[in-house]
């Protein structure tokens, strides 16, 4: 159904005279005396001048702004709660549930029956959600896997699909994996807890993963290309000479999947390390170069005589 | 109705009826063609949207709603039954049980 002021051409806030006169243009041009024969002129001229009668009567207007009626003039169907279905219990039976109050039942209590039966007795009722927890590790959520579920209480195992940026805490559905339902109703769902397990190198912030790569000396002074671990494999990164400790690179994309879609970044901290073994052209070299010997790099961290 | 023309009338997407109906929030009956809605599933569905829409409830959020709002039917449901018992007693009986949950 077309508004009456899309009908009119006009906007929402147009004046009565705007108004006025798209009618008065359309009505010049759709008029059925001035197109002989023409249906389709007629039907516009029709709903043309519905649109006119409705807008151009302000109490009318206001109505139809408000939702009142529609764009016909009919009085708009006052809204169905649906609390309304829900009390009627007819068509909410589906939905109504007996979790809440089956403890009301006491042993052998003459009225157990009345609390573990629904009204009307006939209903059917989904079968009730079973929780269940599980630990991953870190590698496996963030890149997503697929693995098996061994549910407490038998049964074959559950194929179990760990979607890509899986997060702590996050709840995994298996439809229809809970408890049967009664009367033919479908059963519930398993739920299942992620735990994710904290990996040693990465640290998520958000979308994003922070961690420390190890680079050495040479590497620092001269730069060059590095191979650098991300969470979906190692990628070449290059480093600019004169790279120092603490300096983070950003590796975009190289983050978790957002859930919205996308990546979030990862974030390398580059950290000098001096070659493991004692090397005495290292500390020879060290010896003569003067301007090393000269540097204060505690400059401004108070403590000095 | 069938799919279409519910979300006809909500003016939604088959995609987010998908999402209610796996979520659970919606529970259509099942027909030979598809899903079948009735009138309380629109109005059912009308209030997912004022959840989501004006309300600002997020997806946890409705889904906590929803199924609190069906325990309370289901309660209701069952209180009304009760009810209904206690009254068709005798007046004696009746005013003994009053008297019985005015004093908790």
């Amino acid at each position: 159904m077309t508004s009456p002021y899309e009908t009119l051409g006009v906007s929402r806030d147009a004046t009565q005279k705007d108004i006025q006169s798209a009618y008065r243009k359309l009505a010049k041009k759709l008029h059925p005396d001035l197109n002989p024969g023409d249906k389709g002129a007629e039907d516009r001229f029709k709903s043309v001048s519905a649109a006119y009668a409705l807008l151009s009567d302000e109490e009318k207007r206001g109505k139809y702004d408000r939702g009142e009626i529609d764009e016909t003039g009919a009085e708009a169907a006052p809204r169905q709660y649906y609390r309304d279905y829900a009390a009627s219990g007819e068509a909410a039976g589906r939905y109504e549930s007996a979790h809440g109050f089956s403890d009301f039942a006491e042993g052998d209590d003459i009225f157990s029956s009345f609390f573990s039966r629904r009204s009307g007795g006939q209903q059917r009722q989904r079968g009730r959600d079973a929780h269940f927890s599980m630990e991953i590790s870190f590698l496996d959520a963030a890149n997503g896997t697929k693995t098996q579920i061994n549910l407490p209480g038998g049964g074959p195992a559950l194929d179990l699909t760990i979607p890509p940026g899986t997060r702590d805490g996050q709840t995994l559905r298996l439809r229809g994996k809970g408890e049967a339902g009664f009367n033919g109703a479908p059963a519930g769902d398993a739920l299942i807890d992620i735990r994710v397990r904290p990996h040693p190198l990465y640290s998520v912030e958000g979308d994003d993963v922070h961690y420390e790569v190890p680079i050495s000396l040479s590497e620092a002074v001269l730069g060059g290309k590095i191979r650098v671990p991300t969470i979906d494999g190692a990628v070449n990164v290059t480093i600019p000479p004169h790279s120092n400790s603490g300096k983070t690179l950003r590796l975009k994309g190289k983050g978790l999947h957002k859930s919205g879609g996308g990546y979030g970044d990862a974030y390398v901290s580059l950290k000098i390390v001096l070659p493991e073994a004692h090397d005495p052209a290292l500390s020879a070299f060290v010896e003569t170069w003067e301007a090393g010997k000269a540097e204060d790099p505690r400059k401004g961290l108070g403590g000095h005589a | 109705m069938n799919d279409r023309e519910f979300c006809q009338h909500l003016d939604i997407e088959v995609k987010i009826l998908r999402i209610w109906v796996e979520q659970r929030w919606l529970m259509p009956r099942e027909a030979e063609a598809g899903w079948s809605f009735e009138a309380a599933d629109l109005a059912r569905a009308r209030l997912i949207q004022d959840l989501t829409g004006p309300m600002g409830v997020n997806d946890e959020g409705v889904d906590v709603a929803m199924g609190l709002l069906d325990q309370i039917h289901g309660l209701r449901g069952r209180l009304a039954v009760l009810m209904g018992a206690i009254r068709a007693q005798e007046p004696d009986v009746q005013r003994l049980i009053l008297s019985k949950v005015d004093d908790d």
